[in-house]
C-alpha cells in the first residue's frame, strides 16, 4: 500500500485527536488570513485616500523642491517636457500644480496655510475635488434647530458628538449619526432645511479660492466672504492676494484640512510672481498596479535629466509608509505568537502519537517494514493535519473576506469619531485575496515539517526490542 | 486528596505535560510582554502630552477655543491666577498668550503658533524646558530674553536652522562610536561639506551606503553630524489687535526635542511681555490661564470648583481637551483583553488534546476508581484541577518571565529607532518603556483559570461516560 494511503487512515484511527489538532490549525489560519485582510487592506484604503486627495501616484518635480519646498524650486511647464512624458505608454495625462505656503487671514483671525494652485478640471482625475463640497454643516445653530424638531433619542445624543462636522454627502452622514434606514425619510429633510451649505466650484481665471472646512471654521469664512493671503513669492518678491470664496471643501485628511486653499493655477501662479512656472505635474496613470507605478517611475527617471526628478508616492508619504508600516509590523508579532502558541499545540498531538504507537511501530519493524517508509508515513499523516487545517482555514475565510471586500465596515457614532479624531476615515476595508494566503499557508507547512523532526528522529533510532516491550 | 492527586497526575507524562506547559507559558509571556509594551507607549504619550503640552486644566475665555479669536483675552489675570493659588489641590499657575503668525528665514517661510509664556511660571508646570536638546541654547536665562524663541527640532529643521556638515571631528566621533572602516572610508568623501538639511544629507548618504548599513547605522551617522547654525535668526510675523502687520526678529534660545512631531513642528515660544506690546494688549492679560494639580486624579473636583468660581470663563480638563487621549487608554485596555482571549483561546486546542488523551490513557484506571466507589463528581473534579494546574503552571511561569523581561526592558527602554518617523507623526515615542501594572496579572491569571476549566469540560465528560465494568476491561 503507498504510503500516503496508510497515513490517511491512520489519521482516523483517532478521530477525535486528528479533529482537535485540526481544529487548532483552522483557528490560526481562519484568523490570521482575517486579520491580515483586515490590516491591508486597511492601509491599502488610507494610502488610497491620501494618494487620490493630494500626491498622486508620480510626480514630476524640481531635483531640489522635495527637499526645499520654497516657490524658488520651481521648473517652467513646457510643452517638449509635456510632450516627453506624454510619450510614456502608462500616462494618460498630466496635472499641473503650484503648491506654496501664505499666512492666511479674514478679519482679525490669521493662520499659516498652504496654498495649492489646481487645474481645476484636470484636478477632476485624480482628486475629486469638486465631490468633496460641503453639503451639510452640523453648526451650533443647525443642531440646535433640529433638535427643536422631534427626533429620536439616539439622533440627539449623536448630534452633540458630531457637532461642528461638516459632510460632502449623505452617505457619511448618516453612518455618523447612525440614522436608520426607516427613518432616513423622515430626518434626511430636517438635515436640508437646517444645515445645507451651499458651495460652488471655480473655473481657471477665476479670482476665487476654495478652503478645507476646519480652516474655514477658524477663520470664520463663508462662500462669498473674502480671504487674504500674504507670502513669498518668486525671487524675493512679496506675494499678497485677495480672493473670494467659491465654496469650502472637507479633506479626509485633518492636517490637510486644517491648512488647505486651493486656487486656480493660473490665478496662483500671479499671485506668485511665476507664470508658467509650476512645484509639481501629477502624472495620471492608466495602470495604477504596485509594478506599473515601479516601471512607469523608472522609465520616466530615464528619460527625465536634471533638473527634474520623478517622485513616487512612497517616498512622498514616508511618514505615513512608516506609520502604517510600525503598525504592520505590530500586527505580524500579534499572529506570530498565536502560530507560536498554535506550532506547541501540533508539536504536543505528534509527541502524543509517537509515544502512544512505539510498540506498534515495533512490531512493524520487527515483521520487516522499513523504518524510512514508516518514518515517511509519520510525516504524511502530519502534512494532512496541516492541509486540512488550512484548507478549512480558506473555505471559512474565503467567503468573509469576499463579503467584506464588497462591503466595508464602516463605523459609526462613537467609534467613528475616535478614527476620525486620529485623523483616519471610519473604514475599514478588506484586501482581496492574495500573497498573503500563500504565506499564511507556508507557515502552517513550516510548522509542521517542524514539528514532525521529532518522531521521525525517534523512528529512526527505535531499537524493536525496547519498542516491542512499551 | 483530590487537589494532591490531580497534581502528581500531571506529572505521570512528564514530556506531555511540559509540552503544554511550555507552550502556556510561551503564549503568555509573548501576550503579556506586547501588552506592556503597548500600554508603555501609551502611558508614556499621555504624560508627554499632559507634561509638555497640555497640562491638567486650562481657562480661556469664553469662545476663544472655538474661533481662536486674537481679542477673546482673560483680564486682571494676576489676581485670578493668586486666588487659584490659593487652592488646596493646586500645585501651579501659569498664564500665556497665543497668537497665530509665520516664522521667516531668508528662503523659508511656514506657519506657526507663537505663543508668549513666563519662563519662571512655565518651569513649575511644564516639563518642556528640560526636553532642550543639549547645545542648542539655554531657554530663556540670558540677560536679556525678550529676543529669545524656543522651539522645536522639526521647525528648525524646516527652516533649516539645523544643519549637516561632515568634517574631521564628526568622523574621529564615529570612529569611536565603532563605526565600521570602510562605512568611514566611504563617508570622508564628503568631508567638508555642508547640507543644508535632512533629506539633501541623506540622499547624498544614500548614495555612499549601502541599504543595510543605512539601517544599522544612518541614524548615528545623522546624529552626529548635526549642527545648529551659529546665531541663528528668524522673524516672527503676525497681525495685532487692531489688524495691522507686526512681528519681529528673534534669535534661537534653545531647540526642544518631543515625541509629538505636529507640535514640534508648530510651537514656538517666546517672552509674552514683549509679545503682549507687539500685538497691542493692556499689561496682565493672557488668553490661557494653565492650572497644574499635585495629583491627576483631583482634575475633575478643581474644574468643577473653578466652573464655579469663573462662570464667564470656560474652565476645561485635559480629558475634555484631548478626548481622543482619554478614549486610546480605555479602548486599549479592551484590546488588551481580546489579545489575550485570542492567545489562551489557541492554547485551549492543546490543553483540550492532552486532556483527552489523559483521559483516553486512563480508561481502566478511572473504571477501577469508579468500581471501587469514587463518585462521579469527584471523578469530574480531578480531570479539571488537573487541566487548571496545566495552564496555571505554565501561565504563572510565562507571567513571571514576562514581568522580569519588562522590569529588566524597563530600565533603559526598547528603541524603535528605524520607524521613529511614524511613531511621533502619532505622537507616540519610539523609545519605549514597557510597563504594566498589577492588577493586569490578576486578570490574565483568572482568564488562565478559565481556560483551563473550558478546555477540561469535554476530556471530563468523556471520562463520566465511561462504564466501569467496559472500562475495566480495557487494556
Amino acid at each position: 500500500m503507498k504510503n500516503y494511503r496508510i497515513a490517511w487512515r491512520n489519521l482516523w484511527r483517532n478521530r477525535r485527536r486528528t479533529l482537535i489538532t485540526v481544529a487548532s490549525v483552522f483557528f490560526a489560519v481562519f484568523f490570521a488570513l482575517i486579520m491580515r485582510s483586515m490590516q491591508l487592506g486597511t492601509y491599502d484604503h488610507m494610502y488610497k485616500s491620501i494618494i487620490e486627495s493630494y500626491t498622486g501616484y508620480i510626480q514630476v518635480q524640481d531635483e531640489d523642491y522635495w527637499e526645499n519646498r520654497t516657490v524658488d524650486n520651481v521648473f517652467e511647464e513646457t510643452a517638449a517636457l509635456r510632450q516627453k512624458i506624454k510619450e510614456d505608454d502608462n500616462v494618460n495625462d498630466i496635472i499641473p500644480r503650484f503648491e506654496s505656503f501664505a499666512l492666511a487671514s479674514s478679519g482679525a483671525r490669521s493662520k499659516g496655510v498652504m496654498v495649492m494652485g489646481i487645474d481645476p478640471q484636470k484636478e477632476l482625475l485624480l482628486s475629486n475635488v469638486e465631490d468633496r463640497l460641503v453639503k451639510y454643516r452640523l453648526s451650533e445653530e443647525a443642531v440646535k434647530n433640529i433638535k427643536s424638531e422631534d427626533i429620536p433619542e439616539y439622533l440627539e445624543k449623536n448630534l452633540d458628538l458630531f457637532e461642528g462636522s461638516s459632510y460632502s454627502g449623505d452617505g457619511r452622514l448618516q453612518l455618523d449619526l447612525n440614522i436608520k434606514e426607516d427613518d432616513e425619510d423622515v430626518l434626511m429633510p430636517l438635515f436640508r432645511e437646517y444645515a445645507a451649505v451651499d458651495n460652488s466650484y471655480f473655473s481657471m481665471g477665476d479670482n476665487s479660492a476654495l478652503v478645507g472646512d476646519r480652516l474655514s471654521r477658524y477663520l470664520g469664512l463663508e462662500r462669498g466672504d473674502t480671504i487674504v493671503l500674504v507670502g513669498q513669492a518668486y525671487h524675493g518678491h512679496t506675494a499678497a492676494g485677495k480672493y473670494s470664496i467659491a465654496g469650502i471643501v472637507s479633506m479626509p485628511n485633518p492636517e490637510l484640512d486644517n491648512k488647505l486653499v486651493y486656487l486656480p493655477v493660473d490665478v496662483c501662479q500671479q499671485l506668485y510672481y511665476a507664470p508658467g512656472k509650476l512645484t509639481s505635474m501629477v502624472i495620471h496613470l492608466k495602470d495604477n498596479d504596485d509594478k506599473a507605478i515601479e516601471n512607469t517611475i523608472a522609465r520616466l527617471d530615464d528619460k527625465l535629466d536634471s533638473p527634474y526628478r520623478v517622485l513616487g508616492w512612497k517616498e512622498m508619504n514616508s511618514t505615513l509608509v512608516q506609520q502604517l508600516e510600525a503598525d504592520n509590523k505590530s500586527g505580524l508579532i500579534m499572529i506570530g505568537i498565536l502560530y507560536l502558541v498554535i506550532a506547541f499545540g501540533v508539536f504536543g498531538t505528534v509527541l502524543m502519537m509517537t509515544a502512544e504507537r512505539r510498540r506498534e511501530f515495533g512490531v512493524l519493524v520487527a515483521i520487516g517494514m522499513q523504518k524510512t517508509k514508516l518514518a515517511a508515513v509519520m510525516v504524511y499523516e502530519m502534512l494532512y493535519i496541516g492541509l486540512l487545517g488550512i484548507l478549512s482555514g480558506v473555505a471559512v475565510s474565503v467567503p468573509a473576506i469576499i463579503y467584506g471586500y464588497h462591503n466595508p465596515i464602516h463605523f459609526s457614532a462613537k467609534l467613528a469619531k475616535v478614527w476620525e479624531d486620529y485623523g483616519f476615515e471610519p473604514v475599514m476595508a478588506f484586501q482581496w485575496i492574495d500573497d498573503y494566503f500563500l504565506s499564511q499557508s507556508l507557515v502552517v507547512v513550516v510548522i509542521v515539517l517542524v514539528a514532525v523532526i521529532y518522531p521521525v528522529i525517534s523512528i529512526l533510532k527505535m531499537k524493536e526490542v525496547n519498542a516491542l516491550k512499551a | 486528596m483530590i487537589t494532591k492527586t490531580a497534581w502528581k497526575n500531571v506529572w505521570r507524562n512528564r514530556t506531555r505535560s511540559l509540552v503544554v506547559i511550555t507552550a502556556v507559558a510561551i503564549g503568555i509571556f509573548a501576550g503579556v510582554f506586547a501588552v506592556a509594551v503597548m500600554n508603555g507607549a501609551i502611558d508614556q504619550r499621555i504624560d508627554s502630552v499632559i507634561d509638555n503640552e497640555i497640562s491638567h486644566i486650562q481657562i480661556t475665555a469664553k469662545g476663544f477655543r472655538t474661533n481662536n479669536d486674537l481679542g477673546s483675552y482673560i483680564d486682571s489675570v494676576a489676581n485670578i491666577r493668586e486666588r487659584i493659588s490659593g487652592i488646596q489641590e493646586v500645585e501651579a499657575v501659569c498664564s500665556r498668550l497665543y497668537v497665530v503668525g509665520m516664522a521667516n528665514t531668508a528662503r523659508k517661510s511656514t506657519g506657526v503658533n507663537i505663543t508668549g509664556i513666563n519662563p519662571e511660571q512655565e518651569r513649575s508646570i511644564f516639563k518642556l524646558h528640560k526636553e532642550l536638546v543639549p547645545g542648542t541654547g539655554n531657554y530663556f536665562e540670558e540677560d536679556d530674553n525678550s529676543g529669545l524663541a524656543y522651539i522645536g527640532f522639526d521647525l528648525a529643521k524646516q527652516l533649516n536652522i539645523i544643519r549637516y556638515e561632515i568634517n574631521e571631528d564628526v568622523i574621529e566621533k564615529l570612529k569611536s562610536s565603532g563605526l565600521p572602516e570602510d562605512m568611514l572610508q566611504a563617508i570622508n568623501e564628503f568631508s567638508g561639506t555642508r547640507f543644508n538639511n535632512e533629506k539633501d544629507f541623506q540622499k547624498k548618504m544614500r548614495s555612499v551606503l549601502t541599504e543595510e548599513q543605512e539601517a544599522d547605522y544612518g541614524a548615528v551617522i545623522r546624529d552626529s553630524a548635526q549642527k545648529i547654525r551659529d546665531r541663528a535668526r528668524f522673524i516672527l510675523t503676525f497681525v495685532d489687535m487692531d489688524n495691522h502687520q507686526t512681528g519681529g526678529v528673534y534669535r534661537l534660545g534653545g531647540i526642544y526635542d518631543i515625541p509629538n512631531s505636529m507640535f514640534e513642528s508648530g510651537r514656538v515660544f517666546i517672552q509674552d511681555n514683549g509679545l503682549r506690546d507687539l500685538i497691542g494688549f493692556p499689561p496682565n492679560t493672557a488668553h490661557k490661564i494653565i492650572i497644574r494639580l499635585h495629583d491627576i486624579d483631583d482634575t475633575e473636583l478643581v474644574t468643577k470648583k473653578l466652573r464655579n468660581m469663573y462662570p464667564h470663563l470656560e474652565v476645561m480638563s485635559w480629558k475634555e481637551i484631548q478626548p481622543d487621549m482619554a478614549m486610546t487608554s480605555d479602548m486599549a485596555e479592551a484590546m488588551y483583553g481580546i489579545f489575550m482571549a485570542l492567545i489562551l483561546a489557541a492554547l485551549a486546542f492543546g490543553i483540550v488534546n492532552t486532556m483527552l488523551m489523559v483521559v483516553l490513557e486512563r480508561t481502566k484506571e478511572l473504571g477501577m476508581l469508579t468500581a471501587i466507589g469514587m463518585n462521579k463528581k469527584k471523578v469530574f473534579r480531578m480531570i479539571m484541577t488537573e487541566s487548571v494546574f496545566l495552564s496555571l503552571t505554565g501561565g504563572v511561569a510565562g507571567m513571571i518571565v514576562s514581568w522580569i523581561v519588562t522590569a529588566f526592558t524597563a530600565r533603559n527602554g526598547i528603541n524603535f529607532r528605524s520607524m521613529q518617523e511614524g511613531f511621533e507623526a502619532m505622537g507616540f515615542s519610539a523609545h519605549i518603556y514597557p510597563d504594566i501594572g498589577l492588577e493586569f496579572f490578576l486578570i490574565v491569571t483568572v482568564l488562565i483559570i478559565i481556560t483551563g476549566i473550558l478546555s477540561s469540560v469535554y476530556p471530563a465528560l468523556k471520562a463520566l461516560k465511561l462504564n466501569p465494568a467496559d472500562a475495566l476491561r480495557t487494556e
